[in-house]
């Protein structure tokens, strides 16, 4: 049984949002992991991770977006989160990612906000 | 307080990769059949995910299967879902696995399951001893004041 995570990327100005679908686990954390720092070494700064085709994550899968938020720290920039179910809202609340990473209902409002 | 229905289920899955999404299918299923409310069912079936990957990933058990039961049952006040599942490992230590902290900055980031689990039911309690093997017993209630 696989359920494979897809990641889209949509380049802004100032940034790129990261859109996925399916199952944030081990496998497809590194797979966002691999995109994000892809848009690091292009110099993206700001990142926003729209979840809205996302209805499953993992502790693993979540200890993957962490590493991906330190390092985005380390270079001085910001990822945020949009769209997420109630339940990943709370898990992301529990694993203590609310506190280093801004997290929006809507994609409008994170656009606006981040500046992208 | 009078039970009206049940439904029961039990599965046993090898220890592959995504199985606990057939876990948790399973289990929301049964749900939907109880008329759980979505967000319920999400959150239980997160839970299942967290112990069914803590077992894989952490029992060591020699037979690598992982043993469920599921209990369904519709009450005049509303309805409940009891999980068990068990593995034939070594057992853990509940207390250690809760005082992990896998946050930003953090040398070891994995291995917060545990608080997950007990985050998203409504009642969690651990049978585990060493080399005994290990049962989660949780429980999700559709209405939170169930007495």
């Amino acid at each position: 049984m696989t359920e494979e995570l897809r990641v889209a990327v949509d380049r802004k100005a100032n940034g790129a949002v990261l859109y996925t679908k399916g199952y944030i686990n081990n496998v497809g954390g590194e797979e966002i992991a691999n995109r994000a720092y892809e848009l690091m070494d292009d110099n993206v700064r700001t990142l926003l991770l729209n979840l809205r085709d996302t209805k499953i994550v993992n502790s693993i899968g979540i200890s993957i977006l962490i590493e991906i938020i330190e390092k985005m720290i380390d270079k001085g920039g910001s990822i945020a989160f949009c769209c997420l179910t109630p339940v990943i809202h709370k898990t992301f609340q529990i694993m203590g990612l609310a506190n280093y990473a801004k997290i929006f209902d809507s994609e409008d409002t994170a656009l606006k906000e981040l500046g992208l | 307080m009078t039970s009206t229905a049940e439904r029961q289920m039990e599965l046993t899955l090898p220890m592959v990769a995504d199985i606990e999404i057939a876990a948790a299918r399973a289990a929301g299923n049964l749900a939907r059949e109880l008329g759980m409310s979505s967000e319920k069912i999400d959150e239980m079936t997160h839970a299942i995910i967290e112990a069914c990957i803590n077992a894989r990933e952490h029992s060591g058990c020699e037979d690598n299967r992982i043993y469920l039961r599921f209990v369904g049952t519709s009450q005049g006040d509303g309805s409940r879902i009891d999980v068990w599942i068990t593995d034939h490992g070594r057992g853990f230590d509940p207390d250690e696995a809760r005082s992990r902290r896998p946050a930003v900055g953090a040398t070891h980031k994995r291995g917060r399951g545990l608080q997950l689990i007990e985050a998203h039911m409504d009642e969690v309690s651990i049978s585990t001893s060493s080399g005994g093997g290990t049962t989660i017993h949780m429980v999700k209630y559709e209405k939170k004041n169930h007495d």
